[in-house]
């Protein structure tokens, strides 16, 4: 007689016998063990506003919430809409547009265009005026594609020591999508700038109570036009292959690559032409950053009046560990991966570093496609913690002009162009 | 038969070492929605093929403001351009920073407080938003 037969296989045994000795049947035996949340690991709520130290934690600290068209979001601001994207959808090259962060100035926020009226239009110093509607722009243009990451200018400011005021972003004020649209040079030379021209303005569907003229009224901004970057903007009515969300400025939104977020107008409907300098709130007041070394200077200078200010332009270079984001504990021995993201407004990222002694010693990162210059490159690392223990992991990036992160904190009091090499605390546990 | 000793054997294995291993262990907590931070679904908005492209009214959500004079203040002037969570998800700023912020709205964005409300404003922020005073 062998032991199937018996219905009592060894293999059985074991089977019973592990799942006896496992605790959970042992516990079920017993009875469950049903806590009541009085120390709700999971479930405790974090402050909702950090300081005055700064905000250690990778993201804002806002609730989160559900807008339309949007996977729940970290409230900042609900009137307007301020959302940041929290950490784990940056593993992904592309940012998805559900989870793409939202920032706007002014409280009158579309939420409805009726496409049968809307028009773009390209006004001002032009030798022609235009007005084109979408499906014109969508087929009497070549379309073109460009990865580019949307970074806010105040991505982050909630590091800034002192504190300012401000939005209090985390890290995730940013995203990268394939936007897809016209090129704004084509529709400059179809209206015909004239000659004295020295800016093009950008105005979207945005509006405020606030008395006109004033920056509480209208949002707008402005580009030289001799910056070569006009010759790489689109007005793109595609982002990751679909429609803009509303809130992300549908139907069609400015894409300005390497600069920050504040140039790429929503709901983008007006295209002036200035032959005057744009004295506008916007560009002449809000925006600057210091006219100094990684737009960094004091308090005391600030109140002293010495600092000279320019409008903030192209991104530094910035990268991320996105992944372990130290909510769990790695088992001593065990080989992991270790992926972020990195960029740049100056150029494609070359290297990425990473360093587990909080950036004493650096080992190369290997990196993901290279999705052009503007976009997110990703980045993966393997490691392995030897031994248990408190590790402060390190993240930092170079781009093809050289700009490498230094571990060097930035103040200026908008709370602009944060790009300190990060730290994450990893705790690594006893595996045996 | 040798088999079936085997097999009483092992079992009293198991159980002894049920008795002092565990090798695992399993809780399960009563939680409400709230402590969980949970979010209901938002219903799907019913769309038409037309040219009209619209999504819902973005919701406001409700801001848990210092009780104090000068609340009302806060709650008829700053909430006319803004949601007054432009105050709570501030860091504690200092007296002067609120008193400045303050009158950017008033000199900058055009705000227009009166001039009584405007006092009544900077004092309730200060007394509630500043490192010395902030509580919640």
């Amino acid at each position: 007689m062998n032991a199937t037969e018996r219905g009592l296989s060894r293999r059985g045994l074991l089977k019973i016998l592990g799942v006896a000795s496992s605790g959970i049947a042992a516990s079920r035996w017993l009875g469950p063990d049903v806590t009541m949340a009085q120390e709700p690991a999971p479930g405790k709520a974090i402050e909702t506003f950090t300081g005055p130290g700064a905000n250690l934690h990778w993201n804002s600290v806002g609730p989160y919430v559900t807008e339309p068209q949007k996977v729940p979001l970290l409230l900042l601001t609900d009137r307007p809409v301020q959302l940041e994207t929290p950490r784990h959808y940056f593993r992904t090259a592309f940012t998805p547009n559900e989870a793409f962060y939202v920032r706007w100035h002014l409280e009158g926020i579309p939420n409805s265009v009726d496409l049968k009226n809307w028009k773009l239009q390209i006004e001002g110093n032009v030798s022609k005026t235009l007005a084109l509607n979408l499906p014109e722009l969508m087929h009497k243009f070549k379309p073109v594609s460009l990865a580019a990451v949307n970074q806010c200018s105040g991505n982050s400011r909630s590091r800034l020591q002192p504190r300012v005021p401000g939005a209090q972003w985390g890290n995730g004020a940013m995203g990268n999508a394939m936007w897809t649209g016209v090129r704004l040079r084509e529709l400059l030379d179809m209206a015909g700038v004239k000659s004295g021209s020295l800016l093009v303005q950008f105005q979207g569907l945005e509006t405020g109570p606030g008395p006109e003229g004033l920056g509480s009224n209208l949002f707008l901004k402005s580009l030289e036009l001799g910056n070569p970057v006009l010759d790489e903007c689109i007005v793109a009515y595609l982002m990751n292959g679909e429609p803009l969300p509303m809130l992300n400025g549908f139907p069609v939104r400015l894409v300005v690559p390497g600069y920050f977020a504040t140039y790429w107008t929503k709901c983008l409907t007006w295209i002036r032409v200035l032959n005057a300098p744009d004295e506008n709130f916007w560009m002449k007041t809000g925006y600057r950053v210091p006219d100094t070394r990684r737009g960094n200077t004091t308090p005391e200078d600030v109140k002293a009046g010495k600092v000279k200010t320019v409008p903030i332009e192209r991104l530094p270079v910035r990268s991320f560990l996105i992944s372990p984001d130290g909510s769990s504990r790695i088992p001593a021995g065990m080989n992991v991966t270790l992926r972020g993201i990195a960029f740049s407004g100056f150029g494609r990222v070359i290297r990425v570093e990473v360093s587990d002694d909080g950036g004493k010693s650096w080992m190369a990162a290997k990196l993901g496609e290279d999705l052009g210059a503007y976009s997110f490159r990703t980045w993966e690392a393997s490691w392995t913690a030897k031994s248990p223990g408190r590790y402060s992991l390190a993240v930092r990036a170079t781009d093809e002009k050289n700009n490498t992160q230094p571990d060097e904190p930035v103040w200026n009091p908008g709370g602009y162009l944060w790009n300190r090499i990060e730290l994450q605390k990893i705790v690594v546990g006893n595996a045996s | 038969m040798k088999n079936g000793v085997r097999a009483i054997f092992l079992v009293m294995c198991g159980l002894v070492m049920a008795a002092c291993l565990v090798y695992a262990d399993l809780k399960k907590g009563y939680y409400s929605p709230a402590e969980l931070g949970s979010l209901r679904q938002a219903a799907p908005i019913e769309l038409l093929p037309d040219s009209n492209y619209q999504v819902s009214a973005y919701p406001v959500t409700a801001v848990d403001l210092a009780p104090g004079d000068g609340l009302q203040d806060i709650q008829i002037y700053c909430n006319t351009c803004h949601s007054p969570g432009y105050i709570t998800m501030q860091p504690p700023l200092s007296a002067a920073t609120w008193e400045a912020e303050v009158n950017k709205m008033n000199k900058t964005f055009g705000a227009a407080i009166p001039e009584e409300n405007t006092q009544k404003i900077i004092l309730y922020l200060q007394a509630h938003y500043t490192a010395e005073t902030r509580k919640q």
